[in-house]
């Protein structure tokens, strides 16, 4: 049936709702939100208890609904292919990689990453991490000079908020190693977006990718020339939202969700 | 509209919330058991929404798989487990869609090919008759247009823009049209848990 709208009494002009959290909440639930609103409201469902709550009433109200889809039967595979990956996810993920470190120089290389985290902020545990890779790596350890570290040698750093979330990427490059670690640590995968970490060089030519960001983890990597020769002071850095695995070959890069830029220490 | 939901057996989905506590208590055999009982509802949801069979099976994957990861996130006390479970199924669908791999809606609702009555626990396991009732009543005292919108909106995973396209008007329109339907549904929905 059809009712009357909320309109003014005194003009006939029809009322602009106010687009309250409860709103945004229908929406999103309802699946109207795309991009950067899309990302906001996720990041208020992990921080702001009456609006997960919200969301979550539009959902159970608007379930019923789905009973209007008619049922279908997936084919065998599907079954085998999630038993498959909890099988894969099962072991380890949350197993500690830091070894223990026994190498003499560690404690150099503790107080040098130290240095680095009291300047650049870093996480403790990206800096962990970075102070795992270089002493656990044979090759980098024996290459590392530990003293006299140059101005050139400097570690890059940058961090990358995502939205309003409060969350953030935290990126290090390390010139001498040709190294990056990115830290994702407080993220979470949704299960069907990766997000792409791509390098926006200050010559303005193309974007490098950077890989897909592991949430939850702190992940390191070695770079090939190619990137490390347009990775400086001031680079730029581009979070975008793609499909699992990354973006398509032959596709358009999903849409940017977060930005920072590098900035040496 | 597809008929009306049965009444629910209440040993099916009591069967349903003991696999859904197993699993939150770490159970993996638990997760078979609900895919079993499930898969055919929610793969009808993920297939509605994506409108391609592999998509569709790939999403229905990230369903049970994330469910496995996040077993603890279900809170029995708030929805029968199969209403939870169908919108986690629809949310994920439609987050697949946002990606841009796939194009909304490309099987009309009318013309989507019912399954035969051959999965007998998947239908003893519909959502709260009484619940339905009242979202599809509330929802009937729109006004026909709004009422359409949403409908599209949740049945296509259509975004605002895509409506506003669909029905040839500038997107403040439609963003105006669906709030104030969303706000008199909410008004409405409100109103019947209160009585």
């Amino acid at each position: 049936m059809s009712g009357p709208e909320d309109t003014n009494p005194e003009n006939g002009v029809p009322q602009e709702p106010t687009r309250d959290d409860p709103m945004i909440a229908a929406e999103w639930a309802l699946g109207l939100l795309e991009g950067e609103e899309l990302l906001a409201a996720r990041g208020k469902y992990a921080t702001d208890p009456a609006f997960a709550w919200r969301k979550e009433w539009w959902d159970d109200w608007f379930a019923p609904l789905s009973d209007a889809m008619p049922g279908a039967e997936p084919g065998e595979h599907v079954w085998d292919g999630i038993a498959a990956r909890v099988a894969t996810q099962q072991t380890p993920a949350d197993a500690p990689t830091v070894a223990p470190l026994a190498a003499a120089n560690v404690v150099q290389l503790e107080a040098k990453v130290r240095r680095w985290q009291s300047v650049a902020g870093l996480s403790s545990l990206a800096a962990a991490v970075a102070l795992a890779w270089l002493a656990l790596t044979p090759a980098q350890v024996s290459v590392v000079p530990l003293p006299n570290q140059t101005i050139a040698a400097a570690p890059l750093v940058a961090t990358v908020p995502i939205g309003e979330t409060g969350l953030r990427l935290d990126v290090t490059y390390v010139p001498e190693a040709k190294r990056i670690v990115v830290g994702a640590i407080g993220l979470t995968a949704d299960g069907v977006h990766d997000h792409e970490l791509w390098l926006v060089p200050t010559d303005g030519s193309a974007l490098q990718s950077l890989g897909v960001v592991k949430p939850g983890e702190v992940r390191s990597m070695v770079l090939p020339e190619s990137i490390t020769a347009k990775l400086g002071d001031r680079a730029g850095l581009a979070l975008t939202r793609e499909p699992i695995g990354g973006k398509p070959e032959g596709k358009d890069a999903g849409p940017v969700v977060a930005k920072g830029a590098f900035t040496r220490v | 509209m597809a008929a009306r939901p049965r009444p629910s057996t209440n040993e099916a989905r009591e069967a349903l919330q003991n696999a859904m506590a197993r699993l939150a208590a770490g159970d993996q055999s638990a997760l078979e058991e609900i895919y079993r009982a499930t898969r055919v509802k929610l793969f009808g949801i993920t297939l509605r929404i994506l409108g391609d069979q592999k998509e569709a099976e790939d999403a229905l994957q990230d369903v049970y798989v994330n469910l496995w990861q996040r077993a603890d996130r279900y809170d029995p006390t708030r929805a029968s487990p199969i209403a939870w479970l169908a919108a986690f199924a629809r949310n994920r669908a439609i987050d697949r869609l946002r990606t841009g791999k796939v194009r909304a809606g490309s099987v009309p609702v009318e013309e989507a090919a019912p399954l035969a009555d051959e999965t007998p626990l998947a239908d003893a396991l519909l959502v709260d008759a009484e619940q339905a009732a009242q979202i599809h009543k509330c929802l009937g005292a729109l006004d026909d247009r709004t009422q359409s919108h949403i409908r599209a909106a949740f049945f296509e995973g259509y975004t605002y823009a895509q409506l506003a396209e669909a029905a040839d008007v500038p997107l403040g329109t439609m963003k105006s049209w669906i709030r104030r339907g969303l706000q008199r549904l909410r008004a409405c929905l409100e109103a019947s848990e209160a009585a």
